[in-house]
């Protein structure tokens, strides 16, 4: 019988940690061991798990230490803390830094199965409270798309509608809205969600290799074809098939893939077998397709079989509402990444993020939030730890009073806020900039 | 007799009808031919002396070394057997690997402290112990059906509570363990 907590059992006494994975193990536990804090701490970042049994002394980083980075990097993880009798002082203190538990060696086998059985139902009972939570709380996030506008909301809906039919999707949307985030979601909610996704972008290669990309080739089809090689489509095969930047493949492979689609068979480059490949496809396009079909870049019977159900993303621009509640995810997604602590973004921040235009989308959106927690050098993100790319702000959205805010709050934050200086950049005075401030309601932050 | 399955290895002086409970459940109950293998001596290379006791992950190494392919291993010992981590433990197995170990030492007391069981009621312990481990050195995991032979007991009453035989799922999946032993031991 399998059971659905995993553990980690950390000690640098082989005998120890071997038998103790053991025992859990033929209780049906998966279990992983690590003879050190370092080696946890890698092991958890590749693979996290429920339940840390960890010995308080070891050389290099110790249960305490390693206790400590556990609660800072995987807060969800618990920590049981195994101590010999005389170390129980040590026990009490794991206890008041976020030990979960501790267990005095040698200890009793039914004492201990006790202690995980009791933590095992302490995590169901977690995800249960987190799962209603989530039930009552405003959707804001589907699969791996995060969002509360209600453009993207409605676009969820869409999507868990249409998810389950065998339909091809078109998914159309600027560079960087997470065209391939939402044909995932199409993915994982359909029937083929235990099938493999397999993506490929086909603007990033020359026709040649595409071909034997998407149809994979025999041994010896061409020079350098040392050995026969599956491709996409086969490896495809039970799940679905994402073709980023459909719009840049060529005519004729067009005419190659139309044949797959409507005969789910097709033949490896220099093959003389069918290879049959069931798989439900997905397309994505930055670019206007039906302007392309008119103008002869784009076959039209493709165009009507890859554009069964259309899904479009709606650009960061037009849905502002998205950008605080992105900005704050990135914050906690870096912020987990590189270790720093970082509160929160302060108000100005947000109103200068809010302020931008955001050509790049999300995707821009990350880099910007991603490049502030590395330089943020206080306690939260603050406006100065903000770079935008050059011109990329010369396509603001929102009112002209928003974009003279963001404008001004920018000019301010790059000259840490000292008003002359910020005036003779915005090519105004200083007193008139101070009346401004005044009139905007802009104070410097705290 | 058909081609032994199991072996009983006494370590140590141990009682003769205790072995030959425990061959007798390993060949009525799992359906492997056993027999019970000459005294081996006592383990003194897996005694903790501070505490008195014998630690079973060594004995099962001691018992893994010479196994012939396809026979399952059981130690039985009357000595008090435990893991460096663990106060004590009534039996240990390798999962999956063909040896495992089971101790009459804590199985003889009784509930109460000081009471002695009656024999009878030891032979059962240790026949459910034995069948038990030898389950897990078998391959079989834990099972969370009430009264299986292979369900987790934390106490000496759940020992004692247990019916006996395995439910329908170990049992399916102990015949194929069986069968997969059987067809390592064909040579």
């Amino acid at each position: 019988m399998s059971r659905a907590l995993r553990i980690l059992v950390v000690d640098d006494e082989e005998a120890m940690r071997e038998s103790l994975a053991g025992w859990l193990m033929s209780d049906g536990y998966a279990v992983a061991t690590a003879a050190g804090g370092a080696q946890a701490l890698e092991l958890l970042a590749a693979d996290p798990r429920d339940l840390v049994l960890a010995d308080i002394k070891m050389p290099g980083m110790d249960g305490l230490a390693l206790l400590e980075r556990l609660r800072a990097e995987h807060p969800a993880t618990m920590v049981v803390m195994i101590t010999a009798y005389g170390s129980i002082n040590t026990a009490v203190q794991a206890m008041k830094a976020g030990a979960a538990d501790y267990l005095l060696k040698p200890f009793d086998p039914e004492e201990m199965m006790l202690t995980v059985a009791r933590l095992e139902k302490h995590r169901a009972l977690e995800l249960e409270n987190a799962s209603l939570k989530e039930q009552l709380a405003e959707r804001v996030v589907f699969e791996d798309l995060i969002a509360q506008s209600p453009a993207m909301l409605s676009l969820f809906d869409l999507v868990a509608e249409v998810a389950p039919s065998e339909a091809s999707v078109l998914i159309t949307g600027e560079t960087g809205t997470g065209k391939e985030l939402v044909a995932r979601a199409v993915h994982a909610r359909s029937q083929r969600a235990f099938g493999p996704f397999v993506a490929i972008n086909c603007g990033a290669m020359a026709e040649s290799l595409l071909e034997s990309e998407l149809f994979g080739h025999e041994r010896g089809a061409f020079t350098g074809a040392v050995k026969a090689r599956r491709g996409r489509l086969e490896m495809a095969d039970g799940g679905t098939l994402f073709l980023d930047e459909v719009g840049e493949i060529p005519a004729r492979m067009q005419v190659d893939l139309l044949r797959v689609l409507e005969e789910r068979r097709f033949f490896r480059v220099g093959g003389s077998t069918p290879v049959a490949s069931d798989f439900r496809l997905i397309c994505a396009t930055h670019r206007d397709l039906p302007d392309l079909v008119e103008s002869g870049g784009f076959r039209r019977d493709f165009y009507y079989r890859i554009n069964v159900i259309s899904l479009a993303v709606p650009p960061l621009r037009e849905r502002p509402g998205d950008v605080e509640l992105l900005a704050e995810h990135f914050r906690a997604r870096f912020c987990r990444e590189t270790g720093k602590r970082l509160a929160g973004l302060s108000r100005e921040a947000i109103r200068l993020l809010k302020a931008y235009a955001w050509p790049g989308n999300v995707r821009e959106l990350k880099n910007v939030m991603e490049r502030a927690v590395v330089l943020a050098r206080g306690s939260r993100v603050e406006a100065k730890d903000l770079t935008f790319p050059a011109g990329g702000a010369e396509e603001p959205a929102g009112t002209l009073a928003e974009v003279e805010v963001g404008y001004i709050l920018r000019v301010l934050a790059a000259q840490e806020w000292n008003v002359t200086a910020a005036a003779k950049v915005l090519g105004i005075d200083r007193v008139t900039l101070t009346r401004k401030l005044k009139r905007l309601g802009l104070t410097r932050p705290a | 007799m058909a081609e032994p399955l199991a072996e009983v290895a006494p370590l140590g002086p141990v009682e003769a009808n205790a072995l030959a409970v425990v061959a007798g459940h390993l060949q009525a109950i799992f359906e492997l031919p056993a027999l019970v293998a000459p005294p081996w001596p006592e383990p003194d290379y897996a005694l903790i002396a501070h505490r008195r006791q014998y630690d079973a992950g060594l004995i099962l190494g001691g018992l893994a070394q010479g196994r012939p392919p396809g026979r399952l291993r059981l130690g039985v010992t009357a000595l008090d057997i435990c893991l460096p981590i663990f106060t004590h433990v009534y039996g240990e197995a390798r999962l999956g690997l063909g040896v495992g170990v089971v101790s009459l030492h804590r199985l003889a007391r009784g509930l109460a402290e000081g009471a002695r069981p009656p024999r009878a009621l030891v032979y059962a312990r240790l026949a459910k112990t034995a069948l038990h481990e030898a389950g897990h050195a078998l391959g079989l995991t834990h099972c969370q059906v009430p009264g299986c032979l292979m369900a987790f007991s934390q106490t000496m009453a759940q020992i004692d509570a247990l019916e006996g035989g395995l439910c329908p799922a170990c049992q399916a999946d102990l015949a194929f363990r069986r069968r997969l032993l059987s067809s390592a031991s064909t040579p």
